[in-house]
């Protein structure tokens, strides 16, 4: 065991936003580990008051330029849901494929872009593309087919502009969709590839287990693995799906001086949401080439690994991957119809849940009689993740504290990582200097 | 998806509408969009705060063209024209984060995966404000048309 460690990690890299990890060790002693996020607050809240209900989704998609489209679609749902509005069978495939687009981009981002260069020992991607090409080209390749597949649906990449309340202003065509689901078909190959090489370095993922609860959408009817529908569940309270509505009986958010995101606790003192929490409440509802990808990473039901979290979003890939290609069956069996979308407002309040890619995502509104948004309230899954990123470090640290403090600071790192924390996707300008 | 295939230019516009100039590349993107019958081998794109999607936006065209707010340390509303070559990023968690996507090393990445454009031009344009808000400041929004006429010479 060291007697002295200090690591001050301002800010940790392959990360979404700024966060700092702080660990300070005298003679054996931990007299500090946090968790740190020092983002300034967005203002999201705030900013969308006074907008009509057909605004909403269009501006907070604004608050991720990853998660954009399922910013929106919870920002929809609780709208739809304010202002009594149904939504037909073919938009609500067509708003699925578009959330499993997202879901793809996401994760392929995350396992290639930001996790991987841990797992093959190099700083970033950049080296990465010199060391294995071939290895990041395919990677592209499946974050760019994530990418069409956005843009036909949602209308561009990032930021949807095909989804109002009520439904989609555009439906793709039947060749569209048959086009997609060719590509998909063919993206398999792409997905074991890449799964292949991950599993080639899975070694080099800590083993860390910790007791957690995980938080996640649960949908009973029809019994799915769901993004989308359903209520909220934990391992904790398996025999319970609580509506969406109760999300604040969920979230129990709270302030603390470390953050300036809140934390949430729900049975325990943290939770954890995302690919892992969605693969512990439903794996057995996963499609089966999803299924035999975890089999072969031995990712089963009751991991408490977080760093295993990757691998989960690695096997959701698989499913959705392979549910799209089903629910372009469906829509193309029932054959395709324009729709036209027509709403009017009402005074009322709406809740909207969706999964994010890194997990369970809640938005609340309030609209006057004009439609006129007076009151929101919108919890991320990272801002849920913190406490639990806190409680698996405070686990972690003394297992590995006679590691050197290079290895110690790596794993800590990693664990971060592992979550794939959206801290803030506020500003991206450029700055440079010019050199000639 | 789309069958239609790709333009040999394209050009892009990056930014947040929701922090004023710091969409001034989305603004460009509107305004350069009106003439787009007068450039029917340029494809114009909103990628918003798109970072990666970059690389895939760029992949494999002849020219790229990139609009974006950049702090060059130069009279706010001030145009530069530059290369990527011309200039060295001063972030300092590039390449490490999404949220920090660095254009400078998505070229970079670009290039060595063989598909980079043989020409890419970058637009920078100095910012007055980069407060909350969904309107340029002054200085930028009176100088919304030089600028589209400053990137339309680079297209002709």
């Amino acid at each position: 065991m060291h007697n002295n460690v200090n690591i001050n990690v301002h800010h940790i890299t392959r990360v979404e936003g700024h966060g700092n990890i702080v660990v300070n060790v005298k003679e054996g002693k931990i007299e500090k580990l946090q968790w740190q996020v020092p983002e300034a607050p967005r203002f999201f809240e705030a900013m969308v008051r006074g907008h009509s209900y057909q605004d909403i989704q269009t501006i907070v998609s604004r608050i991720c330029g990853i998660c954009s489209i399922t910013h929106s679609l919870a920002a929809t749902k609780a709208v739809e849901s304010a202002m009594g509005l149904k939504v037909s069978e073919q938009a609500d495939k067509l708003r699925i494929l578009m959330h499993y687009s997202e879901q793809l981009q996401s994760h392929t981002l995350h396992v290639g872009y930001l996790a991987a260069p841990d797992f093959f020992g190099t700083p970033s991607v950049v080296p990465l593309v010199a060391r294995a090409k071939d290895v990041v080209k395919t990677i592209v390749k499946a974050h760019r087919i994530a990418n069409n597949w956005s843009d036909l649906i949602a209308g561009r990449t990032t930021h949807p502009v095909t989804l109002i309340p009520g439904g989609l202003t555009k439906t793709p065509t039947e060749k569209q969709l048959r086009q997609l689901q060719k590509e998909l078909k063919d993206a398999v190959p792409d997905l074991k590839k890449i799964a292949e090489v991950v599993l080639s370095v899975a070694g080099n993922i800590p083993k860390f287990e910790r007791p957690t609860e995980y938080v996640s959408l649960k949908q009973t009817t029809p019994p799915t693995y769901t993004f989308y529908h359903g209520g909220i569940t934990s391992n904790d309270n398996k025999s319970a799906v609580l509506p969406i509505e109760k999300w604040h009986d969920v979230a129990n958010e709270f302030v603390v001086e470390q953050s300036t995101a809140k934390w949430a606790k729900w049975h325990r003192d943290a939770y954890a949401v995302g690919a892992l929490a969605r693969f512990n409440n439903n794996a057995e509802l996963l499609s089966p080439m999803a299924k035999d990808a975890a089999k072969i990473f031995g990712l089963e039901k009751g991991c408490c690994n977080p760093y295993m979290n990757t691998v989960a979003q690695l096997v959701e890939c698989f499913h959705v991957v392979e549910t799209s290609i089903e629910i372009i069956d469906q829509l193309l069996t029932k054959g395709l119809k324009t729709e036209k979308i027509t709403s009017s407002p009402r005074a009322g309040k709406g809740s909207g849940c969706v999964e994010a890619p890194r997990g369970i995502l809640f938005h609340d509104y309030e609209f006057d009689k004009h439609g006129k948004c007076v009151a929101a309230d919108i919890c991320i899954p990272t801002g849920q993740n913190h406490a639990n990123i806190q409680k698996d470090f405070e686990k972690l640290l003394p297992e590995i504290l006679d590691q050197q403090e290079k290895d110690i600071r790596l794993k800590l790192e990693m664990l971060v990582r592992a979550y794939d924390p959206c801290i803030s996707c506020s500003t991206h300008f450029l700055n440079v200097q010019f050199v000639r | 998806m789309d069958q239609t295939p790709r333009k040999d230019t394209v050009v892009i516009g990056l930014g947040n509408l929701l922090l004023s100039d710091e969409g001034i590349g989305v603004h460009l993107i509107r305004k350069l969009s009106e003439h787009q019958n007068k450039f029917p081998s340029v494809e114009f794109i909103d990628a918003g705060t798109g970072g990666m999607n970059v690389l895939h936006l760029i992949a494999n065209r002849k020219k790229a063209i990139i609009i974006d707010c950049a702090k060059m340390s130069k009279k706010p509303g001030t145009i530069r024209r530059f290369e990527p070559a011309d200039v060295k990023t001063t972030k300092k968690l590039t390449h490490f984060s999404l949220h920090e996507a660095d254009i400078l090393r998505i070229i970079a990445i670009s290039r060595q995966l063989d598909e980079c454009p043989e020409q890419i031009l970058i637009f920078g344009i100095e910012p007055e404000s980069l407060e909350v808000g969904q309107k340029l400041s002054k200085t930028l929004a009176e100088k919304l048309d030089l600028y589209a006429a400053d990137i339309c010479k680079s297209l002709s």
